[in-house]
């Protein structure tokens, strides 16, 4: 998908403002309005951490600038992260919480998601540009943080890769590393649940990339959690996985199962 | 009820929580009761608890919750 927005990894960061952007401000100021408190609180904005970055993903500009390469995986994860929490908050709780049809606060919350999901389509799209002029990682490093932002869905061209590179050390990238980098592949967010035997199932996942790195794996309702050095991505899971007790996962080199098994007393029975 | 239950409860009403934020108590008493003693605890336990702290893995210890990240064993295969 294409996108107008360019995206500067490396570099020194121009910090902005630190103001929160109007729509999230508009947000909390709503939720919290039934209750005659009327400005969101530096400390809640704290908490959602959107000094780190998110606030500029949310921006409109044309020109984003991260630190580094893992600074911008990290800032996406967290983007995913408040997206899925604020998806759970429009429901029950957020019902009773509120009050649904008291306040604009939903209206708020729909246009808060819905905001978030248009920044990670620009992010996707991006023109990915590095700049190792000020802070030279090692391949090793950089390995890591590109499978980061592999697993939140962002490439970063090779021929990108080499010729900042070459233009940092003055010396061209071996063919070693050239393939390890060239053998990350982005993750497509999504997998399938297979039975495996009669109340048996798996849930596989492919990535390529899996391999090298060392994920921690985990359920959140109805999201499974894969979390590389504290970068998340997160996988809708089918609405029968609800309903299984999860087991082991088995990890190899381009994919890993979750082991489910079907709890029957969860099963109404014929 | 026990006082230690008294003070759990507290702590995660609307009227406590605004006051942690910073909002005047001047405010939250012309608030009904009603709604100052709220319990918010399951908003706020998905806005800590969902990974929006940047790399906190399991931040929280002991048993897990609907609202908890719960990881699973990984087998090298």
């Amino acid at each position: 998908m294409s996108s107008s927005l360019r995206i500067t990894c490396g570099a020194e960061p121009t910090r902005g403002s630190g103001t929160s952007p109007e729509i999230v401000a508009n947000f909390f100021e709503s939720l919290i309005y039934p209750f005659g408190f009327f400005h969101p609180t530096a400390g809640l904005l704290g908490e959602l951490n959107l000094s780190r970055g998110v606030n500029s993903l949310l921006s409109p500009s044309q020109h984003l600038e991260f630190e580094s390469v893992q600074q911008l995986a990290q800032t996406i994860s967290d983007l995913d992260s408040i997206s899925v929490a604020l998806r759970h908050m429009d429901s029950e709780e957020f019902a009773i919480w509120c009050g649904l049809g008291k306040s604009n606060a939903r209206t708020h919350l729909l246009q808060l998601i819905e905001e978030m999901q248009q920044a990670r389509i620009r992010v996707k799209g991006a023109q990915l540009q590095l700049d190792f002029m000020h802070n030279q990682p090692s391949a090793r490093s950089l390995l890591r943080s590109l499978t980061q932002l592999a697993l939140v869905g962002v490439v970063c061209e090779s021929r990108q890769l080499q010729k900042a590179w070459l233009t940092s050390t003055h010396q061209p990238l071996s063919k070693k590393w050239i393939s390890k980098f060239e053998s990350i592949k982005v993750f497509s967010g999504g997998g399938v649940l297979l039975e495996e035997e009669s109340l048996r199932f798996v849930f596989r996942v492919k990535w390529k990339g899996v391999g090298d790195c060392e994920p921690a794996i985990g359920l959140f309702r109805n999201q499974l959690v894969i979390d590389v050095g504290g970068v998340r991505s997160f996988v809708e899971l089918p609405a029968a996985c609800s309903r299984m007790e999860p087991g082991n996962v088995r990890l190899s080199k381009n994919k890993f199962e979750i082991d489910l098994a079907v709890k029957e007393s969860e099963w109404p029975r014929s | 009820m026990s006082d230690e239950n008294n003070d759990k409860k507290s702590s995660s009403d609307l009227g406590s929580w605004l006051n942690s934020m910073g909002a005047p108590e001047s405010v939250t008493e012309l608030m009904p009761s009603d709604i100052t003693g709220l319990d918010i605890a399951p908003i706020l336990s998905m806005l800590g608890r969902v990974g929006i702290k940047s790399g906190v893995r399991g931040a929280q210890s002991g048993d897990a919750t609907a609202d908890e990240i719960r990881w699973l064993p990984i087998v090298r295969v």
